[in-house]
């Protein structure tokens, strides 16, 4: 059962010096969340057969990203890369990677990261899975290969669902359902000295800019700013026992503990 | 800094980074203390090409630059110094010579497993009477036929307990003064080949550094390396990519004592506010932040003339003794910052401090190293 697999990724901020976002290859990295991703990707490719293809939509600096999925044995990159796409907010980058994706159809599984480090909206699968009219699994923790498709357990709530799932379909991967393999020295030589990003513009998925970037997008950032996080001690009176108590039943208040 | 970096020197240190925060960092303490030599992590350290970095990809290794081999000692030693020693002395002083002067036969016979990390390469070249005065050796490998019988004593032998594939610094011509020093390869197995005791040392206690002796150890002649009477030359060139190595491993654990000293001054409140708001404290900061970017700067500097072909003497010889006294200066002003809880075990600066020491005695002395740069510097 070969299966062809594309994984979705995004090129993080992860430095903003002087507090100005400027995206390039000493500021962002491949999105933490999206490497478990890639090792439920590439481990139902080693057992499964097939390929795993990675795409991510950026400017061109996001192509390292891609290179680093590339190291972690991923066997094509594709950055979807073009000025139009700038400002482009969750419904707009979602269109851009359905278009992409129907261009590599035929395909059987589409995953995502359940977030991003760097916004964490947790939209854009969803909403990429609505637009290629396919079914969708969020945050799923364990996946299994069956003879019809997929058998998916999902925890979200407190509660475990399984799912059974036919191809093609779209999952967002919860971040702790494997541990990412490491990256070593030859794949990352390997990936840096032979493998090339292919780089996409809109003309080639057959978008006009009305329908990405700023003008696609419903949505605005009206403004940034950082929230300042205010952290308080208190020492609670009262013996050992005592405080155990106050401090259970502020838990239980705030609703830390149910 | 990261202007001198390459994309994919950034990759290899985020790589080796996340590897050492999972699988090394809640390790360190532990066997720093007990003095044990990590096995199952540094079998994945082999696996991912840790031991082979600039070895070529056709022998094994990764087939990367010098800079990839820096960033690696570097990120292992911010870590866990005595691991970081055990990579710089594999390759800049073990496999290293066997590349640069090495046939080869010698060459597919022996790098391949220690590429990828399944052996384990030592520099044997110190004895009881002879270290820095390394013409002063005693040790003697003489012609038998097709073979050579080596007795030699050798002392403070990095990775020396477990250790495969060791160079061993030998005279071929007793007569010939310095010139009749060689240098042959002998393998653990071989008859004769004791591993003598693990040293009990203050600081790099993960590393199995012990004596090493061969009583009529009989090794082919295929076994040398070079030709008989190159063993100093071979030495001294395998020293200025291990000297490059020991500054590496000096700037991790300066980088890592400056980074605890940091956080510790933001959390310490001594007279109602973060000490990190005193005067004194932010001077220390101050200067541990100047001298280790000093310190980086002469290490890749090091690492770039290597790269590139150029002579590196040198550099590599200023670059360790300049990293190497940083090391210990910064790790004395960690503790300082850290005042009674950095002098115990409770906070990791303790161990920064006790491993830095010995990089300015190992691979050559501070004092050797002036006398290295000078000699360069006057032309004698």
């Amino acid at each position: 059962m070969d299966l062809n697999i594309i994984v979705c990724v995004k090129s993080v901020v992860v430095d903003a010096p002087e507090g100005r976002v400027v995206r390039s290859t000493e500021s962002c990295e491949l999105n933490p969340f999206d490497r478990p991703v890639l090792e439920v990707a590439l481990h139902l490719g080693e057992v499964c057969g097939g390929a795993v293809t990675a795409i991510s939509m950026g400017p061109e600096a996001s192509a390292l990203a891609l290179t680093e999925t590339m190291a972690m044995g991923v066997g094509r990159g594709i950055l979807i890369s073009d000025p139009a796409l700038a400002g482009s907010d969750t419904l707009a980058t979602a269109t851009a990677l359905a278009a992409a994706i129907k261009k590599l159809a035929p395909f059987d599984l589409v995953l995502f990261g359940t977030r991003t480090a760097d916004s964490d909206t947790g939209q854009v699968g969803p909403q990429t899975a609505v637009l290629l009219n396919l079914p969708l699994v969020t945050w799923a923790h364990s996946i299994e290969p069956v003879t019809s498709g997929l058998h998916i357990e999902r925890r979200a709530d407190g509660f475990q669902e399984k799912f059974e799932l036919s191809f093609p379909a779209v999952l967002t991967v919860h971040p702790g359902s494997v541990q990412p393999r490491d990256v070593g020295l030859h794949g990352i030589e390997l990936a840096f000295a032979e493998s090339k990003v292919e780089s996409w513009s809109l003309k080639k998925l057959g978008l006009s800019p009305e329908q990405v970037g700023e003008q696609g997008s419903p949505t605005r950032v009206l403004s940034l700013k950082r929230i300042k996080k205010e952290r308080k001690c208190e020492f609670l009176p009262g013996s050992a026992e005592e405080q155990a108590a106050e401090l259970v039943r502020r838990f239980v208040d705030t609703g830390m503990v149910v | 800094m990261d202007v001198f970096l390459s994309e994919k020197n950034r990759a290899v240190r985020r790589s080796v980074r996340t590897f050492c925060k999972r699988e090394l960092m809640p390790i360190a303490k532990d066997i720093d203390q007990e003095a044990r030599f990590p096995w199952e992590v540094v079998e994945k350290m082999g696996k991912l090409g840790y031991f082979g970095v600039q070895i070529p990809k056709k022998l094994g290794g990764a087939g990367m630059d010098a800079m990839s081999f820096i960033i690696v000692i570097e990120e292992i030693s911010r870590v866990c110094a005595g691991l970081g020693l055990c990579l710089s002395v594999h390759y800049g002083v073990g496999v290293y010579p066997l590349m640069a002067f090495g046939s080869e036969e010698q060459k597919k016979k022996w790098v391949p497993p220690l590429a990828r990390g399944e052996k384990i390469g030592a520099f044997c070249l110190s004895e009881p009477n002879a270290g820095t005065d390394a013409g002063g050796i005693e040790a003697t490998a003489i012609r038998d036929g097709e073979h050579y019988i080596i007795n030699a004593n050798k002392v403070f032998v990095t990775n020396g307990g477990v250790a495969d594939f060791c160079l061993i610094f030998a005279r071929t011509n007793p007569e010939a003064g310095r010139k009749g020093i060689s240098v042959l390869v002998a393998e653990r197995g071989t008859p004769g080949f004791v591993v003598g005791d693990l040293e009990d040392l203050c600081g790099m206690r993960a590393n199995p550094v012990s004596s090493i002796r061969l009583y009529d150890c009989r090794v082919p002649v295929e076994n040398l390396i070079g030709k008989e009477g190159m063993g100093l030359q071979i030495g001294l060139r395998a020293l200025d990519t291990g000297r490059m190595g020991i500054a590496a491993q000096a700037l991790g654990i300066a980088q890592a004592a400056f980074e605890e000293a940091v956080r510790y001054a933001k959390e310490r409140h001594q007279f109602g506010v973060a000490i990190a708001k005193h005067q004194a404290v932010q001077m220390m900061i101050a200067d541990m932040a100047t001298q280790i970017d000093a310190a980086r700067l002469m290490v890749y500097r090091a690492a770039l003339l290597s790269h590139q072909g150029k002579p590196f003497s040198q550099a590599s010889a200023m670059a360790k003794l300049f990293a190497s006294e940083t090391a210990c200066k910064v790790t004395d002003m960690a503790v300082q910052i850290h005042g009674g809880y950095g002098y115990s075990k409770s906070y990791p600066v303790e161990r920064y401090y006790r491993d830095a020491r010995v990089t300015r005695i190992y691979e050559g002395t501070s004092e050797i190293q002036r006398i290295v740069i000078s000699r360069g510097v006057l032309g004698m």
